[in-house]
């Protein structure tokens, strides 16, 4: 059955061309049933050809919280790509998948012991920490790992800040540093986060600034360095086009080769660049409603089930199956009996029929992997394209 | 000065033209069709806001879409054209005098009657009492109706509206069951330019259903991206030989232009490695 969407030029610019073919190809088949996510893996690919192209000395670690699915990992893995992961369960995808613990770090500053033992035993030695307890902790589970001191940098101009949670000022850093070898640890690095889907290029020069300045007081006390983290948050196109790629890399190059030696490590820990514009997750409008004078549409999947991102202001943009009829304003909500479960307002769409379908552009990255079966509705599997 | 902006949403440029009138503008079942007037390209096609063909220059298009596969079969007596309601490829699939057959499928008859009466240069071979049209979908054609045909030829709309369904697996399997011996497909495939991953994607899907699958392209100076690709899928004829000598008469294509109308080994070695890109 072929279906009619409603494409306009503002979507070509979220979504290629390619990608919407593939899509549109899989949901004409009859037997579908929503929600589901589908992963373009040459869009997949494509990302990946372009992370840390620009930046010499580089490796890039895939931040698998984004979507763990395991056929991603896989896809991923075959690609060369490095992870960072937080957790044992985390490990246990890429343990099935037989990924080298050489490939493996981990930034989490704060890890669980279970999950230390376990990571020290397969073999993983890169450790975040931003606390004297977790240097402890590593010191007496994973002995002899390789550890670098999470900063804290500023995160606005994210959409989706990190900086309160971790991360500590140079000086706060610069003790710790210099306890880790009475840990019998080996202090290699610094690392930041200037937060996930940064649309400020400037928080780079910011937290590369400040990783500097630590970096030299290490020096000072006889601590050389060699590796910078500088984490994740290459943004990707929502409803806004970003910068690309290559001109926030060639900002972070220029930077780093003037301020560290050019032997540094670096390593990059993008999660949403790689995954995030590849996925389409797949709904229908199972509801719609007048409510005073605001239009309703209710669909299968929302905040509880793939969109928790919404809550945090992240916005989507969407294709809908309708062809007739003008667009009118609409409050977009998830299924849940939950009040909280509103994915997005005073969106322009045209009317839909009820069981029309909805491509919900952008959204392979943080949704499915935070998605909950809260209300008894179904976390929608992930299918590669 | 009225212009006509082209509203091909994924083009990176944007296509404008001088309308000196409008001459027909109205909605089908499928789609808007419009006919304007330009003072270089004649009278113009325009289908849901995207243009099709021009009097000045629609005999490349046409010209390149039917006569490499006609002239790389041996004999073709039975053709289907899917879609190309306006008739261009019938009139050039006419021209061989092998051909005892075309199936004409067109799913909007709409378009058909407006080329008749805007067009008749383009839609000069339709009422030829060889053809045959059928108002369907191609799609439901090639499932259930088509068989024992020499050559497939697919002139549809954009790959993503509802000509979709003309490039799916589903749809070249069925192409494939539907051909004879020696039986060629061809259909467009967008811009090297602009979409090399479509490109590569239509041969990928072709491949499922054909041995011998290959890529050829012409200069249209309409469509966005201008360098325009053509696939070709083959039961067994190497699409890149003429099987039969040249002798029709046209006003591009000819057997030197059929040779290196295709992609060289090399760079068609390179697109289909992903290895390409621009």
């Amino acid at each position: 059955m072929l279906r009619n969407f409603r494409v306009q030029k503002y979507h070509a610019e979220i979504i290629p061309k390619s990608t919407l073919l593939k899509v549109l190809t899989y949901v004409d088949k009859q037997e579908i049933q929503t929600p589901f996510l589908l992963m373009d893996t040459d869009r997949i690919r494509q990302n990946i050809s372009k992370i840390g192209n620009n930046i010499p000395n580089s490796t890039v670690c895939y931040a698998l919280k984004a979507n763990p699915d395991a056929a991603i990992a896989d896809l991923v893995n075959k690609e060369h790509l490095g992870f960072e992961i937080a957790s044992g369960g985390e490990l246990k995808i890429l343990a099935s998948l037989g990924v080298e613990p050489s490939r493996i770090i981990s930034s989490n500053p704060v890890k669980s012991i279970p999950f230390l033992k376990m990571a020290a035993e397969y073999g993983v030695r890169y450790f975040a920490f931003d606390s004297f307890e977790e240097l402890g902790k590593i010191g007496r589970y994973a002995p002899g790992s390789q550890v670098y001191v999470r900063l804290s940098v500023p995160n606005e101009g994210s959409e989706w800040p990190l900086s309160k949670k971790f991360g500590l000022e140079i000086d706060d850093a610069l003790e710790l540093l210099s306890c880790t070898e009475a840990k019998g640890l080996h202090p290699v690095g610094i690392t930041f986060h200037v937060g996930s889907q940064c649309r400020n290029p400037y928080n780079w020069n910011i937290a590369i600034d400040k990783a500097k300045i630590l970096w030299e007081k290490a020096e000072h006390k006889g601590i050389r360095l060699s590796l910078l983290n500088i984490g994740g948050g290459y943004p990707i196109n929502y409803t806004k086009v970003v910068t690309d790629i290559e001109t926030i890399e060639r900002n972070i190059a220029r930077l780093i080769a003037e301020k560290f030696p050019a032997d540094t490590k670096i390593h990059l820990e993008p999660g949403r660049a790689v995954i995030g514009d590849a996925g389409i997750l797949v709904s229908s409008v199972i509801g719609k409603a007048r409510r005073r004078d605001e239009g309703w549409l209710y669909l299968d999947v929302g905040v509880f089930n793939g969109l928790m991102e919404s809550v945090g202001g992240i916005r989507y943009t969407y294709i809908l199956e309708a062809t007739e009829g003008a667009e009118k304003r609409w409050t977009i909500a998830g299924p849940s009996c939950d009040s909280f479960d509103v994915i997005d307002k005073n969106v322009a769409l045209p009317d839909p029929d009820i069981g029309a379908l909805i491509l919900i552009l952008s959204s392979g990255a943080y949704t499915v992997s935070y998605a909950s079966e809260f209300n008894g509705f179904a976390i929608p599997r992930t299918i590669l394209i | 000065m009225v212009r006509f902006f082209e509203n091909e949403i994924y083009s990176p440029v944007e296509h404008v033209y001088k309308v000196e009138s409008v001459l027909y503008k109205a909605k089908s079942k499928f789609q808007e069709i419009m006919v304007i007037e330009n003072a270089y390209f004649g009278k113009m096609l325009i289908l849901d806001g995207i243009v099709q063909l021009t009097e000045k220059d629609e005999f490349f298009y046409h010209e390149m879409l039917t006569h490499v596969a006609m002239h790389a079969h041996p004999e073709p007596r039975r053709v289907a054209v899917i879609g190309g309601g306006d008739g261009g490829v019938v009139r050039e699939v006419l021209k061989h005098r092998t051909v005892e057959k075309i199936y004409f499928v067109e799913i909007d008859e709409e378009v058909v009657k407006t080329s008749r009466k805007f067009f008749p240069s383009v839609c000069s071979g339709i009422d030829d009492p060889r053809v045959d049209l059928k108002v369907m979908d191609g799609a439901d054609f090639m499932k259930d109706h088509a068989e024992g045909i020499d050559v497939i030829i697919v002139d549809s709309t954009d790959i993503i509206g509802f000509a979709r369904s003309l490039f799916t697996e589903d749809f070249f399997r069925s192409v494939h069951g539907a051909l004879r011996t020696d039986g060629l497909f061809v259909t467009h495939s967008e811009s090297l330019h602009f979409h090399l991953d479509i490109v590569v994607e239509v041969q990928e899907i072709l491949k499922e259903a054909f041995p011998v699958v290959d890529l050829y392209t012409a200069p249209i100076a309409t469509y966005p991206g201008n360098w325009w690709t053509f696939a070709i899928g083959s039961k067994s004829p190497d699409p890149r030989a003429l099987r039969r000598p040249f002798e029709i008469d046209t006003r591009y294509y000819d057997d030197e232009i059929h040779r290196q109308a295709f992609l060289t080994p090399k760079l068609y070695g390179k697109l289909m490695g992903k290895s390409l890109s621009w």
